[in-house]
């Protein structure tokens, strides 16, 4: 991987001197990014830190590849969810539990995907989704959070960003394609473009999202990605139980791998992993769900 | 449901026991914010007592629920739990402010716009409708402010306000 490194290196070079127009990456703004956190977080030996940092993927990078996947994830589940209080609720407690999360200075938000299907994803930089489907299960915010927590752990962990640093995502533009073109020279064309745009964001986007989309990550990563986020949910006073109960839930509809979390690992492995903690209160049972109806971030069902 | 009370109990003593496992007096901890500051009393809203910044390792001197008193040479305070990680945060979060103060200084609204390459990234892919749900994402988010966390964590008594 590390010999990859000099070949991004030229190609940003080729991309900035031979088609300044069409390059993203704004040298200037990078470099003035660079200057404003020079002067807001650290000394003068921190510059090469940044530098470094941007040349392998820097927090500016990072974001872009998180936008780039990001459109990639509503392109394919249907849109956002565009209800105020449904966006008020998910990221009031999104944030909170960022909040104490290991990348608390991260630029965090949260959405609700239009679909019936019950997933949820992240993506770099700090963007989370829930489906709708699963966001119906979510009948208190304590197992609101377990979830979130669970997406907000693979950002923590830079799960996505070891992929592409691994190279794993080089699955080629081709195959995420295929479904919308049956022919092979427009497909190549396409393939060809999207290529272009992604030698440009410098990172291969399509490989990434269609990794997420149809393995998602190894069961290990998903694993800890459940005791992290259940630690968090708990360091920020919500039931640890939250994350559990909502597996549980779901497995007791009948667990349907094409349409629930068809990107994890099967529900019983992930609830027998988890500790046997108790099932949250339902909102009723407590006297600040009770509140939260007629606070911010309050039950919107 | 009929005895909501006792299970109330529990789930606190759940969170108790799971969250604050991990620093007992005497152990050790990493600061994880830009700038954690340290309080005078273990309270919330107590006068500051110092700062220190992100990755430095602190050592833990006494516990308080889910508050710490913790010290780094000279610099000592109290410290809600969630603010420090029992590991060594990566070097590189140290940068994760970075794209955002940059939008601060360089966008005149509060929602950063989507950087140039991803708006042609989205456009190439077809995936115009995407990109305006996440433009609105962006801004719907942008209206939520730190103040108004802060305000929800109290309301809720969540995080240090528990």
């Amino acid at each position: 991987m590390k010999a990859r490194f000099p070949f991004i290196l030229l190609a940003a070079a080729l991309a900035a001197t031979v088609v300044p127009a069409l390059s993203g990456l704004d040298f200037g703004k990078l470099t003035k990014a660079v200057n404003d956190a020079t002067k807001a977080i650290d000394t003068g030996k921190d510059v090469a830190k940044v530098g470094k940092s941007v040349v392998g993927i820097g927090p500016q990078e990072e974001r872009k590849l998180g936008e780039a996947v990001a459109v990639e994830i509503i392109g394919r589940y249907g849109g956002l969810v565009r209800d105020e209080d449904i966006m008020r609720r998910v990221n009031l407690v999104g944030r909170a539990l960022a909040r104490y999360s290991d990348r608390p200075s991260l630029d965090w938000q949260f959405a609700v995907l239009d679909s019936d299907t019950v997933n949820a994803f992240s993506a770099p930089g700090g963007l989370v989704f829930i489906t709708r489907g699963l966001y119906e299960q979510a009948d208190s915010d304590d197992v609101l959070a377990g979830i979130l927590g669970h997406e907000i752990a693979h950002i923590t962990n830079k799960n996505a960003l070891k992929i592409v640093q691994r190279g794993d995502a080089a699955t080629g533009a081709k195959s995420l394609l295929i479904n919308n073109s049956g022919d092979a020279r427009e497909l190549d064309a396409a393939a060809s473009q999207v290529s272009q745009v992604g030698s440009t964001l410098g990172f291969d986007v399509v490989g990434l999202a269609k990794r997420l989309f149809e393995k998602g990550f190894d069961a290990p990563t998903e694993y800890t990605a459940d005791h992290d986020g259940r630690a968090l949910a708990a360091t920020t006073g919500y039931a640890p139980g939250g994350l559990r109960a909502a597996l549980q839930q779901l497995q007791k509809k009948g667990e349907n791998r094409k349409t629930m979390f068809s990107s994890h690992p099967p529900l019983p492995e992930r609830i027998k992993r988890l500790p046997n903690d108790p099932a949250p209160p339902a909102p009723a049972e407590t006297v600040a769900a009770a509140d939260a109806k007629d606070q911010p971030g309050g039950e919107t069902k | 449901m009929k005895t909501p009370i006792p299970r109330l109990l529990l789930v606190a003593g759940f969170l108790a026991a799971s969250a604050y496992a991990a620093f007992e007096a005497g152990s050790f901890a990493y600061t994880k914010k830009l700038e954690t500051t340290l309080l005078a009393e273990p309270k919330p809203l107590a006068e500051p007592a110092g700062k220190i910044a992100l990755g430095h390792k602190v050592k833990v001197e006494e516990v308080k629920g889910a508050w710490l008193r913790i010290s780094e040479g000279p610099v000592a305070g109290w410290v809600y739990a969630g603010n420090l990680s029992a590991t060594k945060p990566d070097e590189s979060n140290k940068f994760d402010g970075v794209a955002f103060l940059a939008s601060k200084t360089t966008a005149t609204a509060a929602a950063r716009p989507l950087d140039d390459t991803v708006v042609q990234y989205a456009d190439q892919r077809q995936l115009g409708n995407a990109r305006g749900d996440l433009e609105w994402m962006m801004a719907s988010c942008a209206e939520i402010t730190e103040e108004t966390v802060d305000q929800f964590l109290k309301e809720q008594k969540k995080g240090e306000y528990q």
